[in-house]
């Protein structure tokens, strides 16, 4: 194997949308947060996280749903089995990137 | 490996950045109102017992203890108050689980404080009728050492409303004579309400 062998997915290896992929799956499976606590977290304007989110959505790496409490909408953002996976391989292979070459 | 601008050593450090953010801002959700609260309770027991001392002084004199009660139910009041203030912040950001154990922390770090504020006047022998008066100069440095504490550990800008709470409770305290009380709960109220502005106004959860 070459360090060129190293895939690290595109679709999470970009600053905004690796940092919500960390916040997502830091929580418990079926934990979600909270769209605006994600923006603000982040420090992001909300297109800008929109788009991410999409693209995320679209790879099947999360999940966002919409609810009403007391009247008031709330968006909820949540990463799914399968984002949750890819995120674990992508730290491994972030790992093997570290260490590469690795030390014989 | 792909050719990208983002380097897997600053993927890394993301992560860990992104983490260690995102626990801070859970537990600092409502901060500021919880602020608040304190600086209100705190300025009314103040405004309280200046209104005693005026208009009872005889009561004021006979009955010192009556300030330990009186802060005690204050503190009970705010250290209610914020792991409600702090549960309900915490469940606006996110559900279940992670909500629960932010409110908890936040909940446990005031119980801590609020039973250093109660215990260690004790320990220092203040639980008497001569040295009562003395409570809330330790209960009150206790609660500021909190904010400093918390505002270190999460968020400096609570550490420096922490040092002006101090301020505004001690300097007013020392140097007013009579309408020191008077002085430190308006002194208090200013600080906590621009302390509030300050931090709602930083962005941050």
């Amino acid at each position: 194997m070459t360090g060129e062998d190293i895939f690290l997915d595109e679709t999470i290896h970009q600053p905004a949308r690796l940092r919500v992929m960390t916040m997502l799956v830091a929580q418990p499976e079926d934990g979600r947060l909270a769209y605006g606590f994600i923006q603000k977290t982040l420090g992001l304007t909300g297109g800008n996280l929109t788009t991410h989110l999409r693209k995320l959505e679209d790879a099947g790496y999360l999940v966002i749903s919409k609810e009403f409490i007391n009247s008031k909408p709330r968006t909820w953002v949540q990463a799914t089995a399968e984002g949750r996976i890819a995120f674990t391989v992508y730290l491994s292979n972030l790992e093997k990137a570290l260490n590469w070459p690795p030390s014989t | 490996m792909q050719r990208t601008e983002f380097t897997p050593e600053e993927g890394w450090r993301n992560i860990h950045t992104t983490l260690a953010q995102a626990q801070s801002s859970l537990y600092l959700a409502g901060t500021e109102y919880i602020l608040l609260l304190w600086g209100a309770l705190v300025s009314v027991s103040l405004f309280t017992i200046f209104a005693i001392a005026e208009l009872a002084p005889g009561f004021a004199s006979d009955y010192q203890w009556y300030l330990g009660p009186l802060w005690g139910v204050f503190v009970a009041t705010g250290m209610v108050g914020s792991a409600l203030i702090g549960r309900h912040a915490s469940s606006r950001n996110a559900d279940h689980a992670t909500a629960r154990k932010a409110g908890l922390r936040v909940f446990a770090f005031w119980i801590a404080v609020t039973a250093a504020a109660f215990l260690i006047p004790g320990a220092a022998g203040l639980w008497s009728e001569g040295g009562a008066e003395n409570i809330p100069h330790v209960a009150i440095g206790i609660v500021c050492l909190g904010y400093v504490l918390f505002g270190i550990m999460h968020r400096p800008a609570l550490a420096v409303v922490g040092v002006g709470m101090a301020a505004a409770f001690y300097i007013p305290t020392y140097l007013g004579g009579d309408i020191g009380a008077l002085g430190t709960g308006a002194g208090m109220l200013a600080v906590t309400v621009l302390g509030a502005v300050w931090i709602h106004r930083s962005g941050q959860p």
